[in-house]
């Protein structure tokens, strides 16, 4: 073989290790009396052992990815060992499973129209109105409205509020966001805006699993206030420590709270959700949950009945990927400039006020 | 003990040449460690798959010098180098959260591992790697395709002489010759 002829094959059996002693020989030589030569000769070599290694590595990535999605992925439940209880265990096995059963139930028991346990560890923040006072409170109400703003057509159906909670604008099209248990099985849903006028809504995508759920006002052309919403979405998840706040309308009034993420992953390990040490009461479900910079990161969705009290909200991160699924002909486009940045609390409260509202279900 | 050492140099040695069946025993068993832990810290099951991918690559890259001994365990490894990744990331997206760290002093403990120095390789590794398959893109056709084919691929020169349609295979060899000085020029030609 002569050097002459063709450096890259001289170069390739060099990296291969593959040239004999007279070749090596003859290189050696080369290189030491041709500095041109040998400038050209080590950026052949180290070009070849790069392509040779970065091919190697991305076989490695893509067998790597292989393994992922034919063994790991789809083997998520993995049969387990079975192992065969003797017959004089059953008696204790079953007490066991018992006992094990009836502490699940207690634990994790999710408030709904039917059942109104509260005493479990996870409740909804939905406000179911009951009694007597909150009807007289809400045809005071109405009846106040009728007096003093009689040409308003913006008028609360004649039915009873059934479940309240809070939602808030996804942009300024009337397009908006609650928890979907506050809005599950309504006849019909309507929101109350700070002015006390009504605004029929209708439901266009849910999931029960991150509960929640986008609506939209029926009313066309309607808008929540002037200009686009103040607040941006948060993409990922933020860290712990974070410090948050929400608004919502817990009774008639607007109420705000502000708090800490105490945990990244919400009621039982929910990657969806966030747990947070953040004080709020029933009618709160659905509303934002916003990190200093005006960020919303969550949706408030439930509290936990325990003793330490958390609370919890399901991240923004959801959200977005439910616009993605199952809304993404509505074309929702949500606002990239944040207004409240640079602002403090009162000033970020105000501007939000109009795009925070109560939302109103009825059912029969 | 000696049995052990041979046990886990064995398995380097087979994931440093691309191994299916070892390179699937690791992942099977150091997985779920580090979904497990990741889930605690923030990250989502598609961060875990990221992470562990990674750490693999880099006990993969190290593992191609054959001289290269581990001084702890492989899983111990993979999870140092998971966490460490993941913590880099955080860092990266700066959206100055005040992450709650778990200890990871033991890793100082256990003989100064180095996992910083590991890690600094495997990053300009990558970089290098970067340019060179974006040179690989400038390259032209049909240069381009044909050494990706040979070196991506692994498909042999007889494969690459039939696909390609050349006459015979000293052909296709003179021509991949023709590529690599080709991209030897642009390559160095960049990175000057």
């Amino acid at each position: 073989m002569s050097i002459n002829n063709n450096i890259w094959e001289f170069a390739e059996a060099f990296v291969a290790g593959a040239l004999s002693e007279s070749d090596l020989n003859e290189l050696n030589n080369r290189l030491a009396s041709d500095k041109v030569f040998a400038a050209e000769f080590y950026e052949s070599t180290n070009l070849l052992k790069s392509m040779n290694a970065n091919g190697k590595q991305m076989r490695f990535r893509s067998l790597l990815n292989e393994i992922h999605d034919s063994e790991i992925k789809n083997t998520k439940v993995k049969a387990g060992r079975r192992i065969e209880l003797p017959a004089h265990f059953w008696r204790t096995a079953a007490v066991a499973a018992g006992v094990a059963l009836l502490t699940s139930t207690i634990t994790f028991t999710i408030l709904n129209p039917s059942s109104k346990k509260t005493d479990s560890q996870y409740v909804t923040i939905s406000r179911e109105v009951a009694g007597l006072k909150e009807s007289q409170k809400q045809l005071n109400q109405n009846q106040k409205k009728l007096e003093t703003d009689i040409k308003k057509i913006n008028q609360p159906p004649a039915a009873h509020v059934r479940f309240t909670g809070t939602g808030f604008a996804l942009n300024n099209d009337g397009y908006f966001v609650t928890s979907n248990h506050v809005v599950e099985g309504a006849d019909s849903i309507y929101i109350q805006d700070r002015n006390g006028d009504y605004f029929k809504a209708t439901k266009l995508a849910f999931d029960a699993a991150s509960d929640l759920a986008v609506l939209k006002i029926a009313k066309k052309n309607f808008h929540f206030g002037k200009g686009e919403v103040p607040y941006t979405f948060a993409n990922g998840k933020s860290g712990l420590g974070t410090n948050i706040f929400t608004l919502g309308y817990p009774k008639n009034d607007l109420f705000y709270s502000s708090g800490v993420i105490s945990s990244s992953n919400g009621f039982d390990g929910n990657e969806l959700q966030y747990t947070l040490e953040l004080p709020v009461g029933h009618g709160q479900s659905g509303s934002p949950v916003l990190d200093d910079k005006g960020n919303v990161i969550g949706i408030l969705t439930a509290i936990g009945g325990d003793a330490e009290a958390n609370t919890y909200a399901v991240s923004s991160k959801a959200l977005i990927s439910l616009l993605k699924d199952q809304l993404s002909e509505h074309t929702i486009h949500l606002n990239k400039t944040n207004k409240l940045r640079n602002l403090n609390r009162e000033q970020q409260i105000e501007k939000m006020q109009a795009f925070t509202f109560s939302v109103k279900v009825y059912k029969k | 003990m000696q049995g052990f050492i041979n046990t886990e140099h064995q398995l380097l040695a087979a994931l440093a040449s691309g191994d299916r069946k070892v390179a699937s025993q690791l992942y099977q068993q150091n997985y779920p460690i580090v979904k497990g832990w990741l889930a605690k810290n923030g990250g989502s099951e598609s961060d875990a798959a990221d992470l562990f991918q990674e750490a693999m690559v880099v006990l993969f890259g190290k593992a191609q010098d054959s001289d290269f001994r581990l001084t702890c365990s492989i899983s111990t490894y993979l999870m140092s180098i998971s966490k460490h990744l993941w913590y880099k990331r955080l860092e990266k997206q700066s959206r100055d959260p005040v992450f709650l760290k778990e200890d990871i002093g033991t890793d100082e403990d256990e003989g100064g591992i180095g996992y910083e120095d590991d890690l600094k390789v495997h990053e300009e590794r990558e970089i290098h790697y970067e340019m060179l398959n974006a040179a690989l893109e400038q390259v032209g056709e049909p240069c381009s395709s044909l050494l990706k084919a040979f070196y991506h691929k692994d498909k042999s020169m007889q494969e690459i002489t039939a696909s390609f349609g050349y006459t015979n295979s000293d052909n296709a060899k003179n021509q991949k010759y023709k590529c690599l000085a080709r991209l030897r020029k642009l390559f160095y030609g960049m990175a000057s």
